[in-house]
């Protein structure tokens, strides 16, 4: 099984079935399900059965064989239902698709793909409670439309926003119908859970006039990918690359078609050193602060192509050149925690690097941005 | 992603539609029962239909009702039933008029969910009620039509739910937007376009499953009685529709005969033991008025304090061996007196009846008209033409005078009396006759005074009309004859009383049990036999044999054969059967039947392949034992090599034939078996684990199953090498 068929989930997926095959579990499920796998009836469906009761009274009370053909009617009916029911969720698997990136306070849109295997038969009126760890309360996704058999698909979304950064756990709690008579509530367990980064929320903050943020010489130099200046790199093709690009001498050379990377204007970078010394951020909301203003300011300066390079505690300094690079240090932030650094070690001295941007507490609430021991922004 | 064409789905104007016409369907199906239960509301019925009718041809109409009307139609409903029930006195047909009309106010509304549900209750109750009033084989085809379409509708309320609109307003609070433009054709071109043809026909067998289903769990459901309590079917009163009641009038009897309509279906275990010619005798009526006979006041006192509360009746007839059991089905409306040939040993009810037995006239009655059919079985029933009463005859010969009295008392003016003695003289020739002798000689003078015709009329004049009858030459019907001939006998001094019922019948062919139509009613004579010791039957009616005993010259098959019924109404006439004899009659001890009848078959099928099996292997081993001889030698080598043949013909060629066949056939249907195979085989390698075959084998398999036909390896041959490496792997 692919990776990709690993993440669908539902009574269609072949493994579940497998896992459940086991008679003992069966049996007890049986007896004592779930609660997202139970099987309740409505207000309509303790109607009938209370209907069923009381002709199974009359019919016993009476010997009325015209009353036990109702009862047994009935009896099958609810037979029907459950098959119905059965079959309208056989074959049907579902998967949580979350496109990043999501932050903190922004609307994330997370998709329930649908996916029918049946032959012939469609699928009508599922519904998904999906909820996530900062909002458990969920949402009911509701299947509207028709789920066509053989392969059929459908995308359900929900959007909702992340209260909190670091690892968000979106999960399907259960998947339940109506159908078809809506005299049975059946919900199956989701079996379907995604876990996301949630970056910081970008915050608002003031820049200082200092002489870093203008510049012109010195400092460390950027090169990244761009569209002008020099040639930076040679790298393959891939769909969708500008036919200009490509490097024909190169691409003759390998027998693989080559194009050219090149750097864009090279600017003054500056080097980004986040810590988190619980000593020294000992408030949680100022911690927060912290995070969040580090991400804007590092997200500001890679969109003005001026950020070099960034670092977190002890860690290294990791060039920053592409995108990718940004985002794993969002990444790291997001998750990021107050550290509490051993005696003997002590507070490592700042790299020596010009453009040093380095964070520390203003007062109670605020941060402080440096450079190279300035106050250059504050938040 | 799917390839297939993409289907039209309805939307959700369109599913209310569909739901709106379903319900008004149901509405329909659910009043028509009325028609069937034969109650006093014919015009609620109508209405209702009506409304349906107008709900689908204008479905925006609700919205033009006054919201007055749903203001009153509570305090409106209600007072109507404590109207209905002042004035009729009666629980059920009220409770019945109050569901047509709660059926009717939802046709006049915009239905939410809660009222599309509480149309189907309403709906089933109707449908209940009436097959537990009828018992009718209707009841079956109409439960049966009222699950379909509620299932439909039911189905329908769900998807609109899903489909997201907000429900329809309530109570015509104004007009939906579904209901504004109906176009019943194009919604009807729509579900066409919608409609998956295998969908519907597993939608169809689902729901003949569920009959199906229903009649096994019917079957199975355990049985044990309690005591029957108060319920529907006697919360109704009903009159029964013919004539046999304590007092009949000359005609009404004829009347009946005008009814083609079934009265009576009777099973019998031993087909050989039925006559020719039964008489089904009912009422005894010992006590003529001027114009008509009744039961005396006295045996029908007598009669009622008989009644009591049981499920069986003892008879007076010796219990005997060689004596069939007759099971009887009479229908609804027909007499609370039970047909009966004579007497009998037991009388057994499925359910507990009021019903009382009468020695001196041999005759059961129920304490009320039944409202349902009943059943009833009789063991040791006798049919011969004398009805033994031992006690009379004993009485009489001691010359007891109430026993002499019985059947004797004549009342008339002294003028009709000399004019029937006269003719009893002329009957008689003044010689005192034994009873046979006086009952052919006194039909024989009947039949030639009188012609037999169902169209007569009593002669104009003064004095008793019976009287008045037998003077004329007027052409008289049975109930004239049978009249005329009790009081012509008891004018002689014999004592005769006059018994209604019916006489012969049809042999259903199909089901194998005998009809009783209204059309065979009839009335008769039983003039008391002193030598005999009992009633002697005796009909008067020209045409009919005068003593007959019941065998009619032929008896049991080829009686049968004469009077065999193969038409098509038989046919239905059968179905009728079937249910009384499978559904409607089956009770606990029905069950332990089936189970044992169940049991008994699986042993014997089983005892049978047994018999067969070891039949077959001592033939193989006493052809082995046969001494061998080189032409068996070479016979059994040819036939093994023969085998042999087959299987490797079959394993080379005929199964790659069969796959490439089924292949070429499925490629249009999107399932090659070598694809399918193929996927199978490589999810069981992918279970296995990666190294339970060789890449260049998964390859090849993983060709089979997602390449293009032209670079196929042999199948076969690939599929062959994985199960013996899978075989070698799981070994491992």
């Amino acid at each position: 099984m692919s990776a990709t068929d690993a993440e669908w989930s539902g009574p269609g997926t072949r493994t579940r079935g497998r896992k459940d095959h086991r008679w003992r579990r069966l049996l007890w499920s049986l007896i004592y399900p779930r609660a997202a796998e139970r099987i309740l009836p409505t207000v309509p469906g303790v109607f009938l059965i209370a209907l069923c009761m009381g002709i199974g009274m009359a019919a016993y009370n009476t010997a009325n064989n015209i009353l036990f053909i109702t009862l047994s009617l009935l009896l099958a009916c609810l037979i029907l239902s459950g098959v119905l029911s059965w079959l309208n969720f056989k074959g049907v698997t579902w998967r949580l698709v979350v496109a990043p990136p999501l932050r903190v306070g922004q609307s994330a849109a997370v998709a329930l793909e649908l996916r029918n295997a049946k032959r012939f038969l469609p699928t009508y009126g599922l519904w998904f409670d999906v909820r996530s760890s900062s909002e458990p309360k969920g949402a009911r996704l509701m299947q509207r439309a028709r789920l066509d058999p053989a392969g059929g698909d459908l995308r359900l979304d929900w959007v909702f926003r992340p209260g909190a950064r670091g690892i968000e756990s979106i999960e399907l709690a259960s998947a339940g119908s109506l159908f078809p008579f809506g005299f049975l509530k059946k919900n199956l367990g989701g079996h379907a859970r995604r876990e996301v980064i949630i970056w910081p929320a970008p915050v608002e903050y003031q820049r200082f006039s200092v002489p870093a943020w203008s510049r012109p010489q010195g400092g460390d130099r950027v090169a990244r990918i761009g569209q002008s200046g020099d040639l930076l790199a040679l790298r393959k093709y891939s769909p969708g690359d500008s036919h200009r690009l490509i490097h024909w001498k190169a691409s003759a050379r390998l027998l693989q078609l080559m194009v050219r990377q090149f750097a864009a204007e090279s600017q003054e970078g500056f080097s980004l050193w986040l810590e988190s010394d619980a000593e020294v951020w000992s408030r949680p909301e100022q911690f927060e602060l912290l995070c969040s203003f580090a991400v804007t300011l590092a997200e500001d300066l890679f969109k003005a192509g001026r950020l070099s390079s960034v670092a977190i505690n002890d860690e290294a300094a990791q060039p920053v050149r592409r995108v990718t690079d940004i985002e794993a240090f969002f990444d790291r932030v997001a998750v990021l925690k107050p550290i509490t650094r051993a005696l003997s070690t002590g507070k490592p001295g700042a790299p020596r690097r010009r453009n040093l941007l380095t964070f520390i507490p203003d007062g109670a609430r605020g941060v402080i941005a440096h450079v190279d021991g300035n106050k250059a922004a504050s938040a | 992603m799917s390839t297939a064409i993409k289907r039209p789905q309805l939307n959700a104007d369109e599913l209310h539609q569909l739901k709106w016409l379903l319900g008004s369907v149901l509405a329909t199906l659910s009043a028509w029962t009325v028609f069937f239960m034969e109650i006093d509301s014919w015009v609620l019925p109508g209405l209702v239909t009506l409304a349906a009718t107008l709900a689908i041809w204008r479905p925006a109409w609700p919205a033009r009702v006054p919201r007055l009307v749903h203001v009153l139609a509570f305090p409106g409903i209600v007072g109507y039933v404590i109207f209905d029930w002042y004035m009729s006195r009666e629980i059920l047909p009220t409770f019945i008029r109050l569901d047509l009309l709660l059926i009717l106010y939802r046709l006049i509304g915009f239905r939410r969910r809660r009222d599309d549900l509480q149309l189907i209750v309403l709906g089933l109750f109707m449908v209940v009620v009436a097959g537990v009033l009828t018992v009718s084989l209707a009841f079956a085809v109409q439960i049966v039509a009222f699950t379909a379409c509620a299932l439909g509708f039911l189905l329908t309320i769900t998807l609109a739910e899903t489909a997201g609109d907000p429900p329809a307003a309530a109570g015509g609070k104004g007009e939906p937007r579904w209901a504004a433009q109906v176009n019943w054709r194009d919604l009807l071109a729509r579900i066409r376009a919608v409609t998956d043809w295998r969908v519907v026909v597993l939608g169809g067998g689902l729901f003949a499953g569920v009959v199906v289903l229903s009649g096994l769990l019917f079957l199975a459901i355990p049985r044990f009685e309690l005591n029957n309590s108060l319920f529907i079917d006697r919360l109704i009163n009903r009159q029964t529709r013919t004539g046999f009641s304590d007092e009949i009038k000359f005609g009404e009897v004829t009347e009946i005969q005008q009814d083609e309509g079934i009265a009576l279906s009777v099973d019998v275990v031993d087909r050989t033991q039925v006559p020719s010619m039964p008489y089904w005798r009912m009422v005894v009526l010992d006590d003529y008025t001027r114009g008509g006979f009744r039961l005396s006041p006295e045996l029908r006192s007598q009669l009622n304090r008989a009644a009591s509360r049981t499920t069986r009746l003892r008879g007076t007839a010796r219990f005997r061996r060689d004596t069939t059991d007759w099971t009887f089905y009479l229908e609804a409306g027909v007499s609370r007196y039970l047909p009966l040939m004579g007497n009998f040993n037991g009388l057994f009810f499925p359910e507990p009846q009021m019903v009382g037995l009468s020695d001196a006239l041999r005759v059961v009655a129920l304490r009320a008209d039944p409202s349902k059919m009943t059943a009833y079985r009789v063991t040791g029933m006798e049919f011969s033409a004398v009805l033994p009463d031992a006690d009379l005859a004993l009485k009489r010969r001691a010359a007891d005078p109430a026993a002499l009295a019985t059947g004797s008392a004549l009342s008339l003016a002294e003028a009709d009396r000399a004019r029937l003695q006269a003719m009893a003289t002329e009957i008689t020739e003044g010689r005192r006759l034994t009873s046979p002798e006086f009952a052919v000689k006194a039909s024989t003078w009947l039949g030639a005074r009188h012609r037999y015709s169902l169209q007569s009329s009593l002669p104009a004049g003064a004095g008793d009309p019976v009287v008045r009858w037998l003077a004329s030459d007027t052409p008289g019907h049975c109930e004239l004859f049978a009249g005329s001939f009790v009081l012509l006998a008891r004018q002689a001094g014999y004592a005769a009383r006059l018994v209604t019922g019916f006489k012969g019948g049809t042999w259903n062919g199909y089901s194998n049990s005998y009809t009783v139509r209204n059309s065979d009613a009839h009335a008769w004579v039983e003039l008391f036999d002193d030598q005999a010791g009992g009633w002697l039957r005796v009909d008067p009616t020209p045409g009919a044999l005068t003593l007959d005993d019941g065998t009619g010259g032929d008896e049991g098959e080829a009686a049968l054969q004469r009077i065999v019924d193969n038409s098509w109404s038989a046919r239905l006439e059968s179905l009728r059967i079937f249910w009384y004899r499978r559904i409607v009659n089956f009770d606990m001890n029905s069950q332990v039947e089936l189970a044992r009848t169940a049991k008994e078959a699986v042993e014997g099928t089983s005892r049978r392949m047994r018999d067969a099996l070891e039949g077959f292997v001592a033939s193989i081993k006493a052809w082995l034992a046969r001494p061998w001889d080189s032409e068996r030698i070479i016979g059994l080598g040819g036939l093994v090599a023969f085998a042999a043949a087959v299987i490797v013909a079959w394993r080379r060629l005929g199964r790659v034939w069969w796959q490439r066949w089924r292949s070429g056939h499925a490629r249009t249907a999107g399932a090659d078996p070598i694809r399918r195979e193929a996927g199978r085989l490589l999810a069981r390698l992918s279970l296995a684990g990666g190294g339970a075959v060789s890449s260049e084998l998964r390859s090849e398999l993983e060709r089979l199953r997602y390449g293009p036909r032209s670079t196929w390896p042999h199948p076969q041959a690939v599929f062959r090498r994985v199960r013996v490496e899978l075989r070698r792997s799981a070994r491992k």
